[in-house]
């Protein structure tokens, strides 16, 4: 605890905002608040775990039985009442205190400002999708708020429990499905915070994370319009790079890029397995019955299409359907067309590892800010 | 205090006073008074527990009400108040005869006993009796809790194998069998648990024509579907509720209590999630029930110890504690009639 | 049937012949024992067999988490790693330890009573809790179990989320409830019934009246705890909604339920923990317990209020603000009968005679971690600092500060005050310090990094985290932590078992107590008391005195003891 101590003043007299002993860096507008608070809880603990753990260890010592001495010594005070009201009513003036600074600082972040940015937060086993509705653009993996504004979360969930937590925020509130939660943060710092899901959702749980990336309000405007066009201006050639970087992520919980299996089929050699007709279903007929002119599939591009679509139609062997069968709503045509072609050109995208290759040509400078994001979480 | 009449211990030498028998005294008490007050006190508690175990399902049944009142209103309807005040009496009947099996116990009246706990039991079998009309009827009509609820009436096409309806119905539509993925998944696992058909079944008393994935009408399905727009893409939800009710099979079942209602998965007026009120109907009902047939078997117990000769006036004590149980049996319906068939 | 004097302490190697471990043999006389010291060690065997299973899980959790990708296990075998840790030590070992092992061995003697009121509800009550660790075994075969021990919806009813033994491990808990409830209802009836003369309430040891207020939640908080199980079964198995949003279920009255049961639970595994302390506090002090009527009542105001708290578990699941205003505001009244206790304690140690018995050494430890675990309650008490430290490895830190380090420390250390009188052997008391300190610095290093662990951020229930979030180095520190802790258990367990056969042949009163099971023989004979035993002040300890023929305490040569005039005394 001595030790505790000694890091944490320190920390307290430096940068307000950055990393101390016990929180995180403080990001947002009620970070400080709640930062005080903390401390001022800390504090008081600290008076209190010194004061018994001082008389604790002072008595044991003092009134240690000398081990020759084995009579009793039964003396001693048996009650005291006024001793006995002290140490009821100081405790609970204390914790009066300490709720009434709890109420106060819980209602700060509880009520959001009236002209806040809104942004739509859907939540389901084990990806985000963060739409903002004034530009209608939706994201996955990443949510881009403005600096210095209040932004208004309105979150669902289509499955389980989840919980929209951002620690450098220091806000959560649980998503539940069939009714809408909210809650409100102002970012006060540029930068990349680390999302994660605080309420435990099943086998990903511990991947379902996002990033919060916070951006002045000029960048943050460029970022909308970029996002708003960015898979209509494209160059098909570069579809399935958009793809790989902008929509695999809702993919990367279940499905690898390295061929590993996890709750879903690999990636990796998905479009060899596809052209092949070698994947075999759950109800015992292969891919090859389906395909080729006449059949079900007339070309494998359809047979993907159909699985991002209505992923239960065909399931793979050896595996369970639990993907979500809503992207027909949350993806443009153009998105299902880059998502297809990406499942093409796998092979040029990433290695055998599946890491992502560089593009031979000079980077984009959208790629660029997408690298730069994903490389340091808060 | 009961402790302050503890007489000396009388372990082993028995000479204690005339009531004071080894034969029902466990060991550890000091006299007959002490064990009597003991078990009251255990019984006491135990009917406390039993109270709080109701109380759990009378909050859910509250929250429930509280938020869908409609269904209530709606699910009420299909009960039948005569059997259940039918039960009411009977019920309160046995609890009377069994207060009487008590007082005669505490007079040592051992034929009264008799009388009274076979009149009592015959209460308990009484009410079963009943129970088992109305719930027969229930399952026969389909009332059924859960997605039980969603299957046909009294239909043996329930028993239809998987294939045998797909050969019937090719006009299952791919945005169908979406939706009813998304939205029905339950069901569909609920129904592939489902035991196989009896192979005398036969498959074209009712029409499965009429209705959509699953045996639910369509109408119903719209309803439902309505319930899941969040979840699912307009087109979905937009190609579902075009199709247009298509209601066509006949109401066909026996006359009963209710003829004049249409049943709950043709009628279009029927508010969502209608089975709950049958959910939480038999789930109390049942549970209680449950608690019916163990009384029985009590009452059953304390006839054969009674027939044994093992109650006397100086103890009598498992027939009061029976009775206890019994009262706090019979209490607990008089809170379910009026919850479920009146109000 | 024998017996020895009950009055007083026993001639030194007068070991009694027929004790209740003799009285008779036979797996079969052991099984279907009605003798409630034969069914406590029953209890004890199993507790401390399901805490071993549970305590692997444990550190297969922490050795996964020394790595952030995961170490050893995918993500659905740590989810059942910690499901299972939890579930298995808050259903099978923490909640029955205390009272159902420790207590129905010791209350009746304590009281002075033979037995409990209804021997046979509390051979029933065993075979349930067996039977409820069979249906956790079913859980494991039949598909596992993945849910966390709070089985919460929609996720748990979804038979597309969680795994095949829910219905089981749910059945599972049910019965172990039952199990709890009939052995709450049985203590009330005895503690009411059962007292001698001269037992008057406020003679009870502290350890009675703590068991008496857990008691009183047993039976008033598990029955709900039971029909909120049966509702999640028939949800998962029949569909019927009530939890289920798809059905107009609302799942956030399942939290409702759940912790209406479960934070009366927490206090069904501390307060029998602050039992136990009080008493070895004041035995090992030789010196009378300060306030007794506080720490008395104090039992009591922790069980009432502990019903009026549960909405705190879920300050973060939509409730309205009011609410979480209120559950706040209620919250910290919890916090006044603790503090109230712990400074009593202290309190109770000035002006001793302290001997530094291993069992002492856990009633400080327990103080010490008590009071870091109550501390870290305010945090989380605290609205505005809770929604930061919900569901973080914060909450994990100071729960295990409160259910393992005080629930399960003390029940560690009545196992070492009652380890004489429970087997007639005294253990190796150097070994013991030395296994004590093993295990408070094991815990504290486990539990207390997790603190900033927590405040930083980190979730509970992750397999992997992120690398770059500076969690990995308390990880490993956490971890490290564990493999002291666990190695501390299991030197515990070495000793403990080698003094049954090895073991110095125990005194009737190798401490100092004065309560009355320091007044039968070690091991007691097999119905307690032949004769109804003498109360006094079962704190005034200046009648003993150190017999060294003995290696024990005796009542005072110059003092006449109240049973003197009795016949079949001295």
């Amino acid at each position: 605890m001595m030790s505790t101590l000694a890091t944490i003043l320190p920390a307290m007299l430096g940068d307000a905002t950055g990393p101390t002993f016990w929180m995180p860096e403080a990001a947002s507008s009620v970070a400080g608040e709640i930062d005080w608070i903390l401390e001022f809880i800390n504090v008081i603990s600290y008076i209190f775990f010194f004061i018994i753990v001082f008389a604790l260890v002072y008595l044991a010592v003092k009134y240690r039985r000398d081990p020759e001495r084995k009579q009793i010594s039964g003396d001693g005070p048996t009650h005291n009442m006024t001793l006995e009201l002290t140490w009821t009513i100081i405790p609970t003036l204390i914790v009066l205190v300490i709720f009434w600074v709890g109420m106060v600082g819980y209602i700060d972040l509880r009520e959001s400002p009236d002209d806040s940015y809104e942004v739509g937060v859907f939540a389901q086993k084990w990806q985000w999708t963060f739409s903002h509705p004034e530009y209608g653009v939706t994201e996955g993996g990443e949510l881009t708020v403005p600096l210095g504004r209040p932004v208004r979360v309105i979150m669902t969930s289509a499955d389980v429990l989840h919980a929209f937590f951002v620690p450098a925020f220091r806000v959560k509130q649980d998503i539940v499905p069939g009714r809408y939660s909210t809650l409100w943060f102002e970012a006060t710092k540029p930068g990349s915070y680390q999302l994660y899901c605080a309420e435990y959702c099943g086998k990903d749980h511990s991947k379902m994370l996002a990033t919060v990336r916070v951006l002045p309000e000029d960048e943050f405007q460029d970022a909308m319009g970029k996002l708003a066009r960015e898979y209509e201006d494209l160059p098909d050639a570069d579809l399935p790079r958009y793809a790989l970087v902008r929509l695999y992520n809702r993919c990367s919980s279940c499905h690898s890029l390295d061929g590993s299996t996890g709750t879903a089929p690999s990636f990796k050699g998905l479009w060899d397995r596809t052209t092949g007709g070698s994947t075999v279903f759950t109800d015992g007929s292969s891919l090859k019955d389906h395909m080729g002119s006449g059949g079900e599939y007339e070309v494998p591009e359809n047979y993907i299409r159909e699985s991002i679509l209505n992923p239960g139609k065909y399931v793979v062997e050896n595996f369970t359907n639990v993907m979500p069968n809503n992207f027909a709503s949350q993806l443009k045509p153009r998105q299902i067309e880059a998502l297809v072609l990406m499942m093409k050109h796998m092979d040029e995208l990433v290695d055998e590892d599946g890491n992502i290759i560089e593009p031979p040509e000079t980077e984009e400078p959208k790629e660029s800010a997408m690298t730069e994001t994903t490389g340091d979480g808060g | 205090m009961s402790q302050l009449e503890i007489q000396p211990d009388s372990h082993g030498t028995d000479h204690g006073h005339d009531h004071d028998h080894p034969d029902h005294l466990g060991h550890h008490w000091e006299n007959s008074k002490q064990q009597f007050e003991a078990g009251k006190l255990g019984m006491w508690l135990f009917l406390a527990t039993e109270v709080l175990l109701f109380g759990g399902l009378f909050v859910a049944y509250s929250v429930w009400r509280g938020n869908h009142p409609e269904i209530f209103q709606y699910g009420s309807q299909f009960l039948d108040t005569f059997w259940g005040a039918l039960n009411t009496g009977v019920l309160l009947v046995s609890s009377m005869t069994m207060a009487m099996a008590v007082t005669f116990a505490a007079r040592g009246n051992r034929k009264g006993i008799v009388i009274c706990l076979v009149l009592t039991l015959m209460g308990a079998a009484g009410f079963m009796v009943i129970k088992y009309i109305e719930y027969s009827h229930k399952f026969h009509e389909g009332f059924l809790p859960g997605f039980s609820f969603y299957e046909e009436p009294s239909a043996s096409h329930l028993w239809l194998p998987l294939e045998q309806e797909h050969d019937q119905d090719v006009a299952h539509s791919t945005l169908e069998t979406e939706a009813h993925n998304t939205a029905f998944a339950h069901e569909t696992t609920a129904r592939d648990e489902m035991p196989l058909p009896p192979p005398t079944a036969e498959p074209s008393v009712v029409p499965a024509a009429g209705t959509g994935p699953e045996g639910l009408t369509t109408n119903e399905l719209a309803l439902e579907t309505a319930e899941f727009a969040v979840f699912l893409p307009p087109s979905v939800i937009g190609n579902l509720e075009n199709q247009g009710p298509e209601l066509d099979f006949a109401e066909h079942h026996e006359p009963g209590e209710e003829p004049h209602l249409p049943h709950p998965l043709q009628d279009p007026d029927r508010p969502p999630n209608a089975q709950k009120f049958f959910t939480i109907y038999f789930l109390m009902t049942g549970l209680h029930g449950i608690h019916v047939i163990i009384g029985g078997f009590v009452i059953l117990w304390l006839l054969l110890l009674t027939l044994r000769g093992r109650f006397s006036r100086g103890y009598y004590t498992p027939v009061d504690l029976g009775g206890l149980y019994w009262h706090i049996v019979d209490v607990i319906w008089i809170f379910l009639f009026p919850l479920f068939y009146l109000i | 049937m024998t017996t020895l004097d009950t009055g007083q302490m026993q001639k030194p190697d007068l070991a009694p012949r027929d004790n209740y471990l003799t009285h008779t043999r036979g797996a079969w006389s052991w099984l279907f024992t009605l003798d409630h010291k034969r069914i406590g060690i029953m209890y004890l065997v199993c507790v401390l067999s399901a805490f071993f299973v549970a305590g692997i899980f444990a550190l297969l959790v922490r050795t996964q988490l020394l790595t952030p990708e995961g170490t050893i296990m995918g993500q659905d075998d740590y989810n059942q790693a910690f499901t299972l840790h939890g579930a298995i030590m808050v259903f099978l070992v923490i909640i029955p330890s205390i009272p159902a092992a420790l207590g129905n061995f010791v209350l009746p003697i304590m009281l002075g009573a033979k037995d409990v009121a209804f021997p046979r509800l509390n051979l029933f009550s065993f075979w349930l809790w067996v039977s409820g660790a069979l249906f956790f075994v079913l859980a494991l075969v039949s598909g596992g179990l993945d849910t966390g021990w709070t089985f919460y919806t929609p996720y748990s009813t979804d038979p597309n989320s969680a795994m095949g033994g829910m219905i089981p491990a749910v059945t599972g808990a049910f019965v172990l409830g039952f199990s709890s409830i009939f052995t709450g209802m049985n203590f009330i009836v005895t503690i009411h019934r059962l007292r001698p003369p001269g037992m008057t309430w406020f003679r009870m040891p502290l350890f009675l009246w703590g068991i008496y207020a857990t008691a009183i939640l047993q039976v008033m908080a598990t029955p709900v705890l039971g029909i909120t199980l049966a509702l999640l079964a028939v949800e998962r198995a029949f569909g019927i909604g009530i939890f289920n949003p798809e059905l107009g279920g609302d799942p956030v009255l399942y939290q409702h339920f759940f912790w209406f049961y479960s934070h009366p639970a927490v206090y069904i595994m501390i307060l029998p923990g602050m039992a136990i302390i009080s008493d070895l506090i004041a035995v090992h002090s030789h010196r009378h317990i300060f306030g007794y009527k506080f720490i008395a009542y104090s039992s009591i105001a922790i069980a009432l209020f502990s019903f009026l708290v549960w909405g705190h578990h879920m300050f973060t699941s939509g409730q309205s603000p009011l609410v979480n205003v209120i559950f706040s505001a209620i919250t910290f009244s919890v916090a006044i009968p603790s503090a109230i206790k712990v400074f009593n304690w202290l309190a109770t140690m000035y002006k001793g005679s302290i001997s530094w018995n291993t069992p002492m050494l856990y009633a400080m430890g327990f103080i010490f971690i008590f009071t870091i675990g109550g501390l870290t309650g305010l945090h989380l008490g605290t609205l505005a600092t809770d929604i930061h430290l919900h569901d973080t490895y914060f909450v994990v830190a100071h729960f295990h500060y409160v259910m393992m380090g005080s629930a399960l420390i003390a029940m560690i250390g009545g196992l070492h005050h009652w380890w004489p009188k429970i087997t007639g052997k005294m253990y190796n008391e150097n070994w013991g310090r030395f296994a004590f300190a093993l295990v408070f610095i094991g815990f504290n290093v486990t539990f207390f990094t997790q603190f900033m662990l927590g405040s930083q951020g980190m979730p509970r229930r992750y397999a992997t985290y992120p690398a770059d979030a500076g969690f990995q180095i308390y990880h490993v520190i956490s971890s490290i932590g564990s493999y002291i802790l666990a190695v501390g258990f299991f030197v515990t367990a070495g000793y403990l078992l080698q003094s049954m056969f090895g073991g110095r042949r125990a005194p009737a009163n190798p401490w100092g107590g004065r309560s009355l099971e320091w007044q039968c023989s070690s091991p007691p004979p097999h119905d307690n008391f032949s004769e109804t035993p003498t109360v006094g002040d079962c704190y005034d300890f200046s009648v003993l005195e150190w017999n060294e023929d003995e290696q024990g305490y005796v009542w005072r040569s110059d003092i006449p003891h109240p049973g003197e005039e009795e016949p079949g005394g001295h």
